[in-house]
């Protein structure tokens, strides 16, 4: 079996306008991921019982359930309803699951934070709202960087599933290239290749952010 | 949500039960032991073994487990290897697992203290006959709670085989889904199932770990 | 060649990166002979003691353990070692007991005795308890055998590594500051073991703290600092008439120190062993040099 790589080359527009639509998703369910992620742990941390319950359910049932399902949801259910487009939905899909790994990672990285930094700043009277946003939340960062960074990369290899629902990102334009070009080794190679280079660069990003966030001794 | 509905739906997924079951249960046995192999090959003195293991994690680390399926579905054959789709989604899950597990399982063992390593030299014990016997032991400890939630992940990926084919529990409800063109109800059924899968698995873990504690 | 030499160490260098540890040592240790090594915190003793068996690669050196070469320098100046089989089968003849014990937690302290005549001496089983039951009865434990190692005090697990070293026939045995990480109140009872395997006629290497120790039992002392052994010499003449100015200075440090050890609550009586009788001059801690 010859190998012919020129069809990567001629395939080679349609495969980044994939990727263009990976990244999308990618982007958009990240921060919705993290922004409902950062609530859902605030909520697990609060002082009302039902809010901490709700949270729980929330992470439980999420974490629970293969991301999938979570996309059938959002795309049969709930978007058909509301009249969503697949990538909204995608979005949806992949941003609500991503919120339930999103908020453990961030509560984790809140309790990680010594309690004698609330002492002390409680100790100077600061109110709990300034004190989170001031000394807790930025010293948590720092230990969520790594489990925050590689569950992201995660999210980006994930929003692969969104094919399931009809979405031609990467992973979708690849499959229909390889069935009208009939050279599936070629083109899952050269996605392959494409989806390495995207979780490559994240890894890089990381190591920065840990450098970054690191104490300065 | 129409009950009837969900009463009807849940045989109807039910019945891929097993088929979801045994991906999950053949993947965890080779992602499993390939990944033990890889894990001692990342802690080889010998260079190039230990590049080797770092090559096969960064590989299926990075590349989208739906991807793996896809290559081993639509392109294997075109070199020969044709697998059902079944074995397919076995091999591609197994890989990807197998990249994962190997992570867990090294830092099991580096997290066994040095002292233990030591202790067997000391007493003229080969390496193999130490990792087995001593070291290992010790961090199946550390490894069990990673190591669970490496298999909740799979248990809960086995549903891409579906785009491969397998008519396991995600397949069988997309049919209906087309059959009856009714969508909330067997996505409740499913969702419930993964539940209980994914929860007896915890539960399992924490029995597990109560069972590997050191006595004391 | 001598045979009543049973460890010949000669020009032994080691460093950490560009931290130089040791710096040219030589010593011989004779059959029978009890050879206390004392010195500072960082001053090399541990890490000479773990180049005898290997679990510190020399840079530069030679080491010979009951006439059979560990690693020698070739004439191109880089080090020869001796293949991974011989080197173990060397450490089948040279026990060694670490100051943090090293116990293997998931074995009960028979277990823990019997895991290496087995597997390295191929032992049955039965040979191996039998001999294990004996030993840890000789180290005051018999009644622990089926303990795990966190459910005993430290100075019954340091005893338990005795037996455990013990279980492989040595011809030699390291000590490596094997007292430190016990509660000083606990340390007699590992001195009294010691104390009567010097009495049996055991050759010993013996890193300590413990100069009473080194004063009763040691028939030679060797004082480390900075990677040199400055003095050498009988146990009464170093300790007692100290020649250098650094083992002066030494000795005087760790006296002025002494009475912290017989502060702290007094220790339940272990069982099946006297602790008191040696007269303590104990560090109160100190930490894993390197």
């Amino acid at each position: 079996m010859e190998l012919d790589w020129s069809v990567v080359g001629r395939s080679w527009d349609l495969l980044i306008g994939g990727t263009w639509v990976t990244l999308q998703l990618f982007v958009w369910s990240l921060a919705l991921g993290t922004v409902l992620g950062l609530i859902l742990a605030l909520m697990r941390l609060s002082r009302f019982r039902a809010l901490r319950w709700l949270s729980l359910g929330y992470i439980w049932l999420f974490r629970g359930i293969p991301v999938l399902v979570a996309l059938f949801f959002a795309f049969f259910v709930f978007g058909r309803q509301i009249g969503l487009s697949p990538l909204q939905a995608g979005i949806l899909g992949l941003g609500t699951s991503a919120a339930a790994y999103k908020a453990e990672i961030i509560r984790a990285g809140i309790m990680s934070v010594d309690p004698g930094q609330y002492e002390a700043a409680e100790g100077l009277a600061m109110t709990r709202r300034h004190y989170m946003r001031r000394i807790i939340i930025p010293q948590g960062i720092r230990v969520m960087v790594p489990t925050y960074m590689s569950n992201t990369i995660l999210v980006l290899k994930v929003s692969s599933v969104a094919v399931a629902i009809g979405i031609v990102e990467l992973t979708g334009i690849t499959r229909q290239l390889s069935n009208s070009t009939n050279r599936p080794i070629e083109l899952f190679t050269a996605a392959a290749f494409i989806y390495l280079m995207l979780t490559t660069v994240l890894v890089i990003v990381q190591e920065i952010l840990e450098r970054r966030f690191s104490l300065k001794t | 949500m129409d009950w009837d509905v969900v009463l009807e739906s849940f045989p109807l997924i039910w019945k891929g039960a097993s088929k979801t079951l045994s991906l999950f249960a053949w993947s965890l046995a080779f992602g499993t032991l390939a990944g033990l192999a890889v894990a001692l090959m990342k802690l080889s003195t010998t260079k190039s073994v230990s590049r080797f293991a770092t090559l096969f994690s960064w590989l299926f680390r990075g590349i989208p487990l739906l991807i793996l399926l896809f290559f081993a579905f639509f392109a294997l054959p075109e070199v020969g290897w044709l697998l059902s789709p079944f074995w397919a989604a076995v091999l591609g899950l197994s890989l990807w697992t197998a990249a994962y597990q190997a992570e867990v399982i090294r830092s099991g063992i580096i997290a066994v203290d040095l002292g233990q390593t030591e202790a067997s030299d000391a007493l003229g014990m080969t390496r193999s006959h130490s990792m087995k016997r001593i070291i290992l032991p010790q961090g199946i400890r550390i490894m069990l709670p990673p190591f669970t939630s490496n298999a909740t992940t799979l248990l809960k990926q086995t549903s891409l085989a579906t785009l491969v084919t397998v008519p396991e529990m995600t397949l069988l409800t997309q049919r209906i889904f087309s059959n009856n063109f009714k969508f909330i109800e067997p996505i409740f059924v499913l969702a419930m199932i993964y539940l209980a899968m994914t929860t007896v698995l915890v539960v399992g873990q924490q029995i597990a770990e109560r069972a590997f504690r050191l006595k004391t | 060649m001598n045979s009543d030499v049973l460890v010949r160490v000669s020009g032994l260098h080691k460093s950490f990166g560009d931290s130089e540890v040791l710096k040219g040592i030589d010593f011989e240790v004779n059959r029978g002979e009890v050879v206390a090594i004392i010195g500072p915190s960082g001053s090399g003793k541990t890490t000479m003691l773990r180049c005898v068996n290997l679990l510190e690669r020399p840079t530069a050196g030679r080491i010979e353990v009951d006439s059979r070469v560990l690693c020698e320098e070739l004439p191109d100046g880089s080090m020869s070692f001796s293949k991974k089989a011989e080197i173990r089968a060397i450490r089948e003849h040279v026990g060694m007991v670490f100051q943090r014990f090293n116990l293997f937690p998931h074995f009960t302290a028979l277990e823990n005795v019997i895991e290496a005549p087995m597997a390295v001496k191929g032992l049955s089983r039965s040979d191996a308890e039998a001999r294990a039951h004996e030993l840890l009865e000789s180290v005051g434990l018999g009644h622990k055998a089926d303990s795990y190692p966190l459910q005993l005090s430290g100075g019954q697990q340091q005893r338990v590594a005795i037996a455990r070293a013990l279980a492989m026939d040595p011809a030699l045995m390291l000590f490596d500051e094997v007292t430190s990480s016990v509660d000083p109140e606990l340390a007699g009872e590992i001195l009294q073991v010691m104390k009567r395997l010097a009495q049996e006629g055991m050759t010993m290497l013996v890193v300590t703290h413990e100069m009473g120790f080194a004063a009763e039992v040691a028939d030679r002392v060797l004082f480390i600092d900075h990677g040199l052994i400055v003095e050498e010499g009988s146990a009464k003449q170093v300790l007692a008439n100290p020649k250098n100015a650094r083992t002066r200075a030494f000795l005087r440090a760790v006296l002025e120190r002494a009475p912290m050890a017989e502060e702290g609550d007094p220790a339940p009586e272990p069982a099946g062993s006297s602790a008191p009788g040696l007269s303590q001059i104990v560090e109160g801690s100190d930490d894993v040099e390197q």
